[in-house]
């Protein structure tokens, strides 16, 4: 049923993109402080670099204003011995990064322009792992190393967002569009949710690429969850049975209000949703239509118009 | 065994209730209006006499499937299904068409009943083929043909509106042919006047080349073409020796008369422009000009001239391959065609252009062609198919949502405003990361204890989810209920969508005639309603009732918009009760 | 696959067989535990990071609880494997249920890396000493090139352009199982040292590190010391150079044989000497695993026994002559044509056809790769008709007796030969009384026909 599954894996080598949530205002108010969660993630970054000298790993830090890519392992330089450090050296290298992102992020800051719920740029962050995918495609060309080019033969690269702030509405289509895509080149998108309640986001991310929506129930057992449940290789999973979520929320959101919606009228031609019936589409201006109303679900609205 | 005639098919079958059961051995006869089916056993009970105007739908296994070529005819009374399997494929395929074919009969003795009684809709003239078409797409589909008796024949909707939606179906092989471009008629010019459209001209560079060093210089134009039809009728002698003889005396005539030197050296150009994979060597010993029937001179003849005559000789394969190239290569001239000079004059530009861009092009033509195809790798990524998975798998997450009911008014809890300012927040994220860099990862690695429960969690959420599903994980509540509750709900299911379909496109209302289409949609649908309200009252009523409550849900939104409209309209109408009418 | 048969066990499994206290103690060596952690299969790497945290024993049903039922067997690999290497301790408590606990020692060295990163075995060369360093490139070079020549000089001494320093009591260590050698006779390839040229780089390194190991006690070393030192070795980087000094006497020494076989590059400073490790060395501990011994294959076969092969190797080219009839080398293709008389030699030598058929399949090239079947039907099923055309003469070896004194003794060794199932042939008819026995009942005829005449 997952479609990443049908891709076949010759061996455990992985690509992995994390995408980091740093949005300040949920981790000031969360249960784990950022502080103990962050070491997690880094022991569990080192644990999936430890598995297979080829695998690698991509951080993108998702912040409240923007994204970056903060950290590739396979641009560390020479990996010299960490003797005498309190960490290795690629964690003080991305703690480094990641303080100059959060600075930044700062300064884009306006003041004012936060209101309702803070969410995280998700939609960005996860636009760039998939871009990454295809500047991989690209580049393994121009490396004539022997090892990286094993890893060419079958690269399988996987998606997990370590999320934490709540769904942005206004992201929808974004997000939406970039899990359609990331379904169609057959990454899976792992989501391991912080938050309080379930983020409907990443549950239909997960349930519609093939990939693992979790919320941990024990928060200061994180290392646990990454390295039980996300550090399984796609090779692995034909072969293991993961967590699997019951009851993916698969409500949309509006493109008038941005609220989260059961129910709502599809505009037939771009198949914009709204919430309220309107005389003329906003997305693509048809007159007249904004017809068929359905119970909203990504997968019915698909089905009526193919 | 079966009868030449099509009025009625007789055929060795098995009569089943279910697939599965091993069935009765019979005879099937199929005439007009009805089947019939005799037992080879007498004494069973098992015959059958049924009219088709009793059947609503047909399905049949595949060929190439690996299940026996089974028939299943669905009776309109409730659940009874008819199923035969033949002995072969070709025996499944004549009944099959035949059914249909007896279906649609009795569809439209229906409909032209319903028609004659009804109002006239507005309806476009068919032609037959159009009625042909729709008529295959309702044998082929069985799902459609349902919706089509239910609606079209009940006089919800009429034939023109149900097949509005399904534009697509209707025009599936119709497709834009591309441009032609004006060229030469595909014609051998051997014995022709000097046509004025440059085709000679296009034909034989040499004559062309001539033609602008003589004319008018040398000779006038009527000498020019005197001199070239003289060339052209001692080639039609095949005297090669008189040719040779000709030639000596008169230089001009000479011209015409040898191995067209252009032509000559463009093929000998395009020789060396072949792909350079292509080995031109290997070819070599594919010399077939000394058999017989190879060479064969342009008018058929076949007798051998002396060697040293070969410049004067030309073979009809040199000059169809000439007339094929000028055909394909199309006119290129523009302007005046009446005046052979200005043909010739526009001719030489037009050769000379194609320079830069051709030698480019050429050149990655090759490259392309020299990367081998074969050995490179796929061009395109591997993609999957975008398509959503089994749609009924909504159903299964509508359940779960419904038992968990409680979690999402947390949300309101969640979404408390944090307390902090920009600064402050920002500031404590800081914060936390210089924290870990003066510590280190030390408190990363989880105790014992915790680790132990979050597995032991882990595991414990595996092993439910597997007892709670199953064995095969992909079990839903739909496909626990009995077949016949399960193909009702579908079916209500895809009534619903076409009705919903088309009772909002036709709003806003702005004819009486939609008006009334509205009115009727709307019976039809609250008749469903009730349809599903007793099949909630049944015995699965807790399953029944999580599946029926979006499509219940559906239909009283457009039943609220239905009569908020009206009223609206309503209230319109007594503003201005002079309305236009 | 015959590519395993040749490896026998891999190189972990020699971990495996180590004694467990000198396993213990290798895996108080943290780069240790990181290699035999990195050559364990996929499964069971998870596994070993599933139970990094926890320090209690976990039963064998909650693992099993995860598996999907395609993938028992694998599970059952992958638990094997740790329990062999002693990395899980399963020990089945009173109520017969088995729990597995991680080995502590290897938890601990885990757990340090993860938290406190790698630390390396020595430290590069200083960059304020100048000794100019050969680029990657050329270290690369460097390493294919030596070990290509290894291979040459392995397979036929003559052939290699310069003999390198590897004394020939090595290479006849090396040698042994590739090579048979024949009274007066060169040297010819076994089919297992056929199958050992089929391998890939890193395969083929590992056989003979293998050896090297296997045969260390000989030379007065602890097998345990040098697989150590080997996989420690894996861990330095690549291009740095290292000082020699901070090895101690025994190590040099490997040091050296290692250089000849292009995993080191041995410098002389102004002062000190150093070793760089080249690619070869850090492979080792990425090779480890199976799954790395796939490699990008070379070959297309054509329908009419062409076959052209995309490499610039001429350790490819030999390896192709052995069967094939090279027919031009291009600077990155050799263009060759399987032959009736070359398969001949081939099978001659000892090659099977079979051998060849997945030769060709295994390299295949990556297009044509994709075809089934990779190599055309007919070329295989003609070699394989060859070959069996070889084999229509049966060869057994028998003792020929004649000169009966009389017909009933003739029926009567007759018979007897009979008996043992060794009577290939009896000349009855003629007044000649001939007989013909497997060699093999030689010494029952004997004593029979002994016992005859008394």
């Amino acid at each position: 049923m997952a479609s990443a599954a049908s891709k076949l894996y010759a061996d455990d080598v992985s690509l992995l993109m994390v995408l980091l949530d740093t949005n300040p205002f949920f981790w000031s108010s969360s249960n784990l402080p950022f502080s103990k969660f962050l070491p997690h993630v880094l022991a569990f970054l080192n644990s999936i670099l430890l598995l297979n000298q080829l695998n690698q790993v991509v951080v993108i830090a998702t912040g409240y204003n923007s994204c970056s890519y903060i950290y590739d392992s396979s641009s560390d330089s020479n990996q010299g011995s960490d003797h005498g450090r309190i960490m290795p050296a690629r964690c003080s290298n991305l703690l480094q990064k990641l303080e100059e992102f959060v600075i930044k992020d700062e300064q884009l800051f306006k003041e004012g322009s936060r209101e309702g719920i803070s969410s995280s740029l998700l939609s960005g962050s996860l636009s760039m792992a998939l871009c990454f995918d295809e500047q991989i495609y690209r580049g393994f060309f121009d490396q004539g190393h022997f090892i990286l080019n094993l890893a060419v033969t079958m690269h399988a690269m996987q998606i997990l967002c370590l999320q934490g702030s709540s769904d942005g509405p206004e992201q929808y289509v974004a997000i939406m569009n970039s899990i359609f895509s990331a379904q169609r080149s057959m990454v899976p998108i792992d989501s391991c949710y912080m938050g309080s309640s379930n983020s409907a986001f990443l549950q239909q991310a997960s349930y519609i690429t093939g990939g693992v929506y979790l919320k941990p129930q024990q928060p200061n057992g994180l290392f646990q969850y990454l390295s039980t449940v996300f550090a399984t290789d796609l090779h692995s999973r034909a072969f293991l049975q993961l967590p699997k979520s019951l009851g993916v929320d698969f409500r949309a959101s509006c493109f008038c209000h941005k609220k989260t919606i059961d129910m709502g009228y599809i505009c037939s031609v771009c198949l914009s949703i709204f919430c309220k019936h309107h005389k003329k589409c906003s997305t693509c201006g048809v007159l007249k239509l904004l017809s068929v109303l359905y119970a909203l679900c990504f997968g019915w609205v698909r089905r009526i118009t193919t | 065994m079966s009868s030449s005639s099509s009025r009625r098919v007789v055929k060795r079958v098995k009569y089943k209730d279910a697939v599965k059961n091993p069935g009765t051995p019979g005879v099937l006869t199929m005439v007009e209006n009805r089947f019939v089916f005799k037992p080879n056993d007498p004494t069973s009970a098992r015959m059958l006499d049924v009219e088709f105007r009793h059947i609503k739908g047909h399905k049949n296994t595949k060929e190439g499937s690996k299940q026996p070529p089974l028939l299943n005819l669905s009776s309109s009374r409730e659940g009874i299904s008819y199923i035969f399997e033949f002995q072969s494929y070709p025996d499944l395929h004549e009944c099959r068409d035949f059914v249909g074919n007896a279906l649609s009969k009795a569809t439209e003795t229906a409909k032209t009943a319903s028609e004659r009684d009804g109002v006239t809709f507005p309806d476009e003239q068919l032609s037959a083929a159009e009625m042909e078409l729709r008529m295959k797409l309702l044998q082929e589909d069985s799902e459609l043909q349902k919706l089509h008796m239910q609606f079209v024949i009940s006089g919800v909707l009429t034939e023109s509106e149900f097949w509005a939606t399904r534009k697509k179906l209707l025009d599936g092989d119709s497709r834009t042919k591309p441009k032609q471009r004006v060229g030469f008629k595909n014609s051998m010019i051997l014995d022709t006047k000097p046509t004025s459209d440059g085709r000679i001209f296009a034909l034989k560079p040499a004559v062309h080349q001539a033609f602008l060093k003589l004319v008018p210089i040398k000779m006038t134009e009527k000498d020019f073409w005197t001199k070239y039809f003289r060339a052209e009728f001692l080639h039609s002698t095949k005297n090669a020796a008189t040719i040779a003889a000709e030639a000596a005396e008169d230089e001009e005539l000479a011209i015409f008369l040898k191995e067209d030197e252009i032509v000559a050296r463009e093929a000998r150009w395009k020789i060396r422009r072949v792909d350079p994979t292509l080995d031109m060597e290997a070819d070599q010993g594919d010399d077939y000009t000394h058999l017989p029937d190879h060479g064969i001179f342009r008018d058929g003849s076949k007798d051998i001239t002396e060697l040293q005559n070969e410049q004067y000789r030309r073979t009809l394969s040199q000059d169809l391959n000439r007339q094929g190239a000028v055909v394909l290569q199309g006119r290129t001239v523009d302007g005046d065609l009446e005046d052979p000079e200005n043909v010739a004059e526009a001719l030489m530009r037009s050769r000379q252009e194609p320079d830069e861009g051709a030698v480019q092009e050429r050149l990655d033509r090759i490259t392309r062609m020299n990367e081998m195809d074969d050995l490179r790798e796929p061009r395109d990524h591997p993609v999957a198919q975008l398509c959503i998975k089994d749609p009924r798998d909504y159903f299964d997450t509508q359940q779960a949502n419904a038992l968990k009911t409680l979690d999402d008014s947390r949300i309101g809890i969640e979404q408390k405003k944090c307390s902090m300012t920009t600064e402050e927040a920002y500031g404590s994220l800081r914060e936390s990361i210089s924290k870990i860099k003066s510590i280190g990862l030390k408190n990363s690695t989880v105790e014992s204890e915790i680790a132990l429960t979050v597995l032991n969690g882990l595991t414990q959420n595996i092993s439910s989810t597997k007892y709670q599903l199953g064995k095969n994980p992909r079990e839903s509540i739909l496909d626990s209920l009995p077949n016949r509750t399960k193909e009702e709900l579908l079916h209500h299911w895809m009534s619903i969508q076409e009705l919903l379909r088309h009772f909002w496109s036709s709003y806003p209302i702005t004819t009486a005639y939609l008006s009334t289409k509205v009115g009727k949609l709307k019976d039809a649908m609250s008749q469903i309603y009730r349809q599903l309200e007793e099949i909630k009252e049944s015995d699965f009523r807790h399953q029944v009732s999580l599946l029926v409550r979006p499509m219940h849900q559906a239909l009283d939104a457009a039943f609220q918009h239905y009569e908020s409209d009206l009223q609206k309209r309503a209230a319109r109408s007594a503003e201005m009760p002079n309305g236009n009418a | 696959m015959p590519q395993v048969r040749i490896i026998a066990k891999n190189f972990m499994d020699m971990v495996a067989a180590l004694p467990a206290m000198k396993l213990d103690k290798l895996y108080e060596n943290a780069f240790i535990c990181e290699a035999i952690l990195r050559s364990l299969p996929p499964l069971a790497k998870k596994y070993v990071l599933q139970l990094l945290c926890i320090e209690v024993p976990v039963t064998a049903k909650s693992m099993e609880e995860w598996v999907l039922p395609d993938g028992v067997s694998k599970h059952r690999v992958a638990i094997d494997r740790l329990i062999q290497l002693r990395i899980f301790t399963e020990t089945v408590d009173r109520k017969r249920e088995t729990t597995y606990t991680l080995n502590p020692i290897f938890q601990t060295n885990l757990k340090k890396l993860l938290v406190h990163g790698v630390v390396l075995p020595r430290e590069p060369m200083p960059s304020n000493i100048t000794v100019r360093l050969p680029s990657l490139e050329d270290l690369q070079a460097f390493a294919l090139e030596q070990w290509e020549c290894f291979l040459l000089q392995l397979i036929n001494s003559s052939q290699s352009e310069r003999p390198s320093n590897i004394s020939s009591s090595m290479m006849k260590t090396f040698q042994r199982g590739l090579l048979s050698q024949r009274d007066r006779e060169a040297p010819r390839l076994t089919d297992s040292g056929f199958q050992f040229l089929l391998m890939d780089t890193n395969a083929q390194l590992w056989y003979i590190i293998r050896e090297y190991i296997s045969n260390s006690e000989e030379r007065g070393l602890d097998s345990a010391d040098l697989i150590s030192f080997l996989l420690e070795l894996s861990f330095h980087v690549t291009g740095e150079a290292y000082n020699i000094n901070t090895l101690n006497e025994r190590q040099k020494n490997i040091i050296k044989d290692l250089a000849d076989l292009g995993l080191i590059k041995l410098q002389q400073g102004r002062k000190d000497s150093w070793f760089i490790p080249t690619e070869l060395a850090t492979n080792l501990s990425v090779s480890l695993t199976d799954s790395s011994s796939r490699k990008q294959g070379f070959v297309v076969v054509e329908t009419n026994f062409r076959l052209y092969a995309y490499s610039t190797s001429k350790l490819h080219c030999e390896i192709l002559r052995l069967f094939s009839r090279v027919e031009y080398q291009l600077p990155n293709l050799i263009v060759g044509a399987i032959t009736k008389e070359s398969l001949y030699s081939a099978f001659e030598n000892g090659i099977t056809g079979e051998q060849i058929i997945s030769f060709l399949q295994q390299n295949a090239h990556p297009r044509v790769a994709e075809r089934v079947p990779s190599v055309p039907e007919n070329v295989t099923d003609q070699i394989r008709l060859w070959e069996t055309d070889l084999n229509r003469v049966e060869m057994t070896p028998a003792y020929y007796y004649d000169e009966f004194p009389t017909r009933e003794l003739l029926e009567g060794a007759s018979d007897f030969a009979r008996g043992y199932n060794a009577l290939l042939w009896e000349d009855v008819n003629s007044k000649k009384t001939r007989l013909v026995v497997k060699a093999e009942n030689h010494v029952h005829m004997r004593e029979y026909l002994g016992r005859q005449r008394q």
